[in-house]
């Protein structure tokens, strides 16, 4: 059986696209190097129209305002243009109420593109432009660590990672914050209280990275000014062994926090990306692979749920679960200790 | 407009392959003749490789039919893939229709005159696919041309649907409208111009398209409402579907390759199960309606029919997998917790639904784990039941939130089918949506009917003989009247003939569930006398009669706890009527 692959490595080649939606300008070149906060596209992300009934504001028909109309589409409008007019006796026109450029003209009505904020899109992690994406984006590449959430708050950000407890089973409680944590991306295993949020938006601290989180912050959690990971899941679960020791190994480095939301059909994960500069050749890891002994794996459902082990034996016969369930089931060294069976279905393989 | 590639019947295909491309799961349904009669041969399954990392179905269908191969032992497959027609040594099928839900809800904004008519029937149209609703334009909403434009061309949606006016209805309103989604289409990018699904007023047709067809990718149909008091969703439906699939050409690789196997013949899941539902509603009991029900990883789909009137509605994010979040959004966790026989905390009910939804492929482990996915399945049927209610044919209360009698009602998806013990699958059918008066409740067990669906139009006898093939698994014969009266009151009295002449009679007291220990496929007549004026869907309140019935796994069910199910605002007392009926089952399992 094939299973998705749950990405936590040391070091590792990292390709990721990013891109806008609509046509923008693409500010950056093949082969060069960024940083995360590096702009590489611009666009128009929401434009605004305008609209503007010119027959009805002359108050002429739709084909003779035509005739008074001096705009055609493409050209640039300031403020108090004159699109048409005038007419009659009181020198009726039609002003533009804000600058732009005409997108269309004719049978009476002028529609307009007002000048809007321009989205500016960033690189969000280091590394080296190695492919353009005419007018929407780039393909970034680097070499480094990666760690794949299960949840984001949709927000992005890059900035130096710092554990607030060495005890990654450990709640975070708003006591362990201080200044001494502003502009850092935390790490802590647990968070349960709203007051946390609250106070780490006051610090204010860069990001936050957690092994897991109570569901019942999650509305909270959107609405933060700062990006938020969780790595295992919801409900107490100590931080896994994998990303923990990651994430120790690379203390006080920089870490460009991508907490986008997670799409299992699109596959976009919430992630944490650690350049690092090295030349080795690294090779891109699979995002699927087949249930086999020997293969490292993390549980992702049950009482076991975020703990790491190997898998010693694919059993041939379904077992029945304490759920009632009949299923195929593995044998499952966790971290040398004991061995656990656990439903195919529950695993996902730890690529090495 | 188009229409489907193969609409000529071929009742001379005797083999045919389904393949259902889920959310999760691909499955391949092989079926053929057998001693003169089609049957279902086997099923094989697999993941789905719609989205990430594949982004390609084939190699989901690939690995399905792999499977059913081995189980057949019928070689399905070659290097060029699919073997269509079989050969002369039976490899392979003669024809293939499949069926899709997999992939995200195509984004819509729909568009009416006003708001309870025509922007109603734009709504109920599009919750006919996998849609998600991402904004409204009607002339109730103020909205000036400007803020039309503005709000199409930032929301980008793959599809907008017109419906407005009657075919002698006003035409200027609309058409003021039309302007804005023209200027708009036209100011968007070629590549992301949405369809656009015209059903209104017939006499625009000629300027919808003068105006919209080389700016948009344009489909007519017939006005979805031509005259007052009277709707057709059937042509808009159809077209939907086409729509549906075009987008999901875009998302998705392969699809091209399933359509020249399938000779083009592609439908949505919830489409095909509406049809089947529709065909057996013209083909059994036409006095009485008949309910499909499909919960799924991410949706939740109830389409009912009465004479042949179809209604069909998929609810998005509504589900036991991925949509098991969207349920406890939509509703609250309160609604969720309130199924529950056994207490949990709110945090752990919240925290396994959330990690439900972002791993839908895991499976319960531990029993309260599993009491939770089954609340969670009878939260989202009951939600959806209670906004299909007011849609259907057929209405036999003035709150619209009873459900009339259907006979029967066919259960699908995994949380019911791989459920481990067969009373779950029960409860979760009989909880969430209620039924009244006497029916059947069966299981889809091996999740033929969107296949079948599909082969309706194409072979319907072969739809016919595998239905009767028992493919269904009969969970039981629910007999529940509808009243109110004290707990412990009797308000139904049962006199159950055995075919061997024993006879057995019962009085059922109020706020109880009963089983009947009848044996699976035992055939028995039932007299049903309802007391203290509670109606058993006999002609009217109090009204007895006679009814034919036969046994189901669980035997006949007789269910007085009131309709709609009443909940004791005392948790504890909830949880504890919560235990006695699963007790009650648990006894007869």
């Amino acid at each position: 059986m094939a299973t998705k692959v749950k990405h936590y490595h040391e070091l590792i080649n990292i390709k990721r696209e990013r891109v806008v939606p609509v046509e923008g300008d693409v500010l950056v070149r093949r082969m060069q190097k960024v940083s995360p906060t590096d702009v590489i596209v611009v666009a128009n992300m929401a434009p605004k129209f305008l609209l503007i009934d010119i027959a009805q504001g002359l108050h002429v028909s739709p084909s003779k305002a035509d005739e008074y109309l001096h705009r055609k589409s493409g050209e640039d409008l300031v403020r108090g243009d004159i699109i048409a007019g005038p007419v009659g006796v009181l020198k009726r026109v039609i002003r533009a109420p804000q600058a732009g450029k005409v997108r269309i003209a004719g049978e009476g009505k002028v529609l307009y593109e007002v000048e809007s904020t321009t989205y500016e899109l960033q690189a969000g992690m280091e590394g080296t432009i190695t492919n353009i994406i005419p007018e929407r984006g780039a393909i970034i590449e680097t070499r480094g660590a990666l760690i794949q959430g299960i949840w984001g708050n949709g927000k992005i950000t890059y900035g130096i990672i710092q554990q607030v407890s060495s005890d990654m089973l450990q709640e975070l409680v708003p006591e362990q914050l201080n200044i001494g944590f502003r502009g850092a991306i935390i790490i802590a295993g647990f968070l349960r209280n709203p007051d946390v949020l609250e106070t780490a938006g006051n610090i204010p601290i860069k990001g936050m990275i957690l092994g897991s989180m109570s569901s019942g912050l999650i509305p909270q959690a959107k609405r933060a000014d700062f990006p938020i990971m969780v790595i295992d899941g919801f409900g107490r679960k100590p931080l896994n062994k994998a990303a923990e020791r990651i994430l120790n190994a690379n203390k006080d480095k920089n870490v460009a926090l991508n907490a986008q939301a997670y799409d299992p059909f699109l596959g976009n994960h919430p992630e944490a990306i650690i350049s690092h500069s090295t030349q080795t050749d690294l090779a891109t890891p699979p995002e699927t692979e087949a249930l086999k002994a020997g293969k490292a794996v993390i549980i992702v459902n049950g009482l076991l749920a975020s703990s790491i082990g190997r898998i010693e034996k694919i059993h041939p016969q379904k077992r029945i679960l304490p759920s009632g369930i009949s299923t195929e089931v593995a044998s499952v060294n966790l971290s040398g200790k004991e061995t656990v069976e656990v439903p195919l279905t529950n695993l996902e393989v730890i690529a090495e | 407009m188009t229409t489907s590639p193969m609409d000529t019947t071929n009742l001379s295909a005797k083999s045919a392959l389904a393949v259902d491309i889920g959310t999760t799961i691909t499955r391949s349904l092989l079926f053929d003749v057998v001693s003169g009669r089609y049957r279902l041969i086997g099923v094989g399954t697999a993941q789905t490789t719609a989205g990430s990392p594949k982004f390609d179905v084939t190699e989901g269908i690939w690995r399905s039919m792999e499977e059913l191969q081995y189980f057949t032992g019928r070689t399905i497959l070659d290097e060029e893939g699919v073997i269509i027609p079989s050969t002369q040594d039976n490899q392979g099928a003669d024809i293939m229709v499949a069926t899709m839900s997999a992939g995200n809800p195509i984004s819509v904004v729909t568009v009416g005159l006003l708001d309870n008519v025509s922007l109603e029937n734009a709504r109920q149209l599009a919750q006919t696919s996998y849609t998600n609703i991402v904004s409204e334009i009607s002339l109730n909403d103020r909205r000036t041309a400007t803020d039309r434009i503005n709000l199409l061309t930032k929301k980008r949606p793959d599809l907008i649907i017109i419906s407005g006016g009657t075919n002698n209805g006003a035409t200027q309103s609309l058409l003021s409208i039309l302007e804005s989604i023209g200027l708009s289409s036209y100011l968007m990018e070629e590549s992301q111009r949405p369809h656009i699904l015209f059903t209104g007023n017939e006499k625009l047709q000629d300027e919808v398209k003068t105006g919209l067809e080389k700016i948009s990718k344009l489909h007519i149909t017939p006005n979805i409402q031509p005259v007052l008091g009277y709707t057709n969703f059937s042509p808009a439906q159809k077209e939907l579907n086409e729509i549906y699939n075009e987008v999901r050409r875009r998302q998705s690789g392969g699809l091209r390759e399933v359509l020249s196997w399938t000779d083009g013949y592609l439908t949505s899941t919830a489409s095909a199960l509406g049809r089947v539902i529709r065909f057996l509603s013209e083909k059994y009991e036409p006095e009485k309606g008949v309910l499909g029900v499909d919960i799924g990883a991410d949706n939740t789909i109830l389409a009912a029919a009465f004479h042949g009137e179809e209604t069909l509605r998929v609810f998005p994010n509504t589900g036991v997998g991925g949509g098991a979040a969207g349920v406890l959004e939509r509703s609250s966790l309160a609604d969720i917790k309130r199924w529950l026989p056994v207490k949990m905390s709110d945090n752990l009910v919240r925290d396994y639904i959330y990690n439900k939804s972002a791993y839908p492929n895991a499976i319960p482990t531990e029993e309260d784990h599993l009491e939770i996915e089954l609340a969670v399945a009878k939260q989202a049927l009951r939600q959806a039941a209670l906004d299909t209610i007011p849609s259907l044919e057929k209405q036999i209360d003035s709150m619209g939130i009873l459900m009339p009698a259907v006979e029967p009602i066919i259960g699908a998806g995994r949380i019911l089918t791989e459920a481990p013990q067969r009373y779950q699958s029960l409860s979760v059918l009989l909880d969430g949506l209620q039924p009244t008066g006497v029916t059947t409740l069966a299981l889809d067990q091996n999740t033929v009917l969107p296949g079948l669906g599909a082969l309706a139009e194409i072979n319907p006898l072969m739809t016919v003989q595998v239905i009767e093939s028992n493919t269904f698994l009969n969970l039981g014969t629910i007999i529940a009247p509808i009243g109110v009266a004290r707990p412990g009151t009797p308000v139904l009295r049962i006199r159950l003939y055995r075919e061997d002449g024993r006879m057995v009679t019962r009085d059922v007291k109020f706020g109880s569930l009963t089983i009947l220990p009848v044996a699976m496929g035992e055939k028995v007549s039932l007299h049903l006398r309802p007391l203290h004026r509670f109606d058993i869907g006999m002609g009217g309140p109090g009204k007895a009669g006679k009814v034919n019935a036969v046994g189901g796994v669980l035997g006949i069910i007789v269910d007085t706890r009131g309709r709609p199910l009443q909940f004791d605002p005392d948790e504890e007392k909830n949880i504890a009527r919560n235990e006695t009926w699963r007790k009650t089952y648990q006894k007869y399992t």
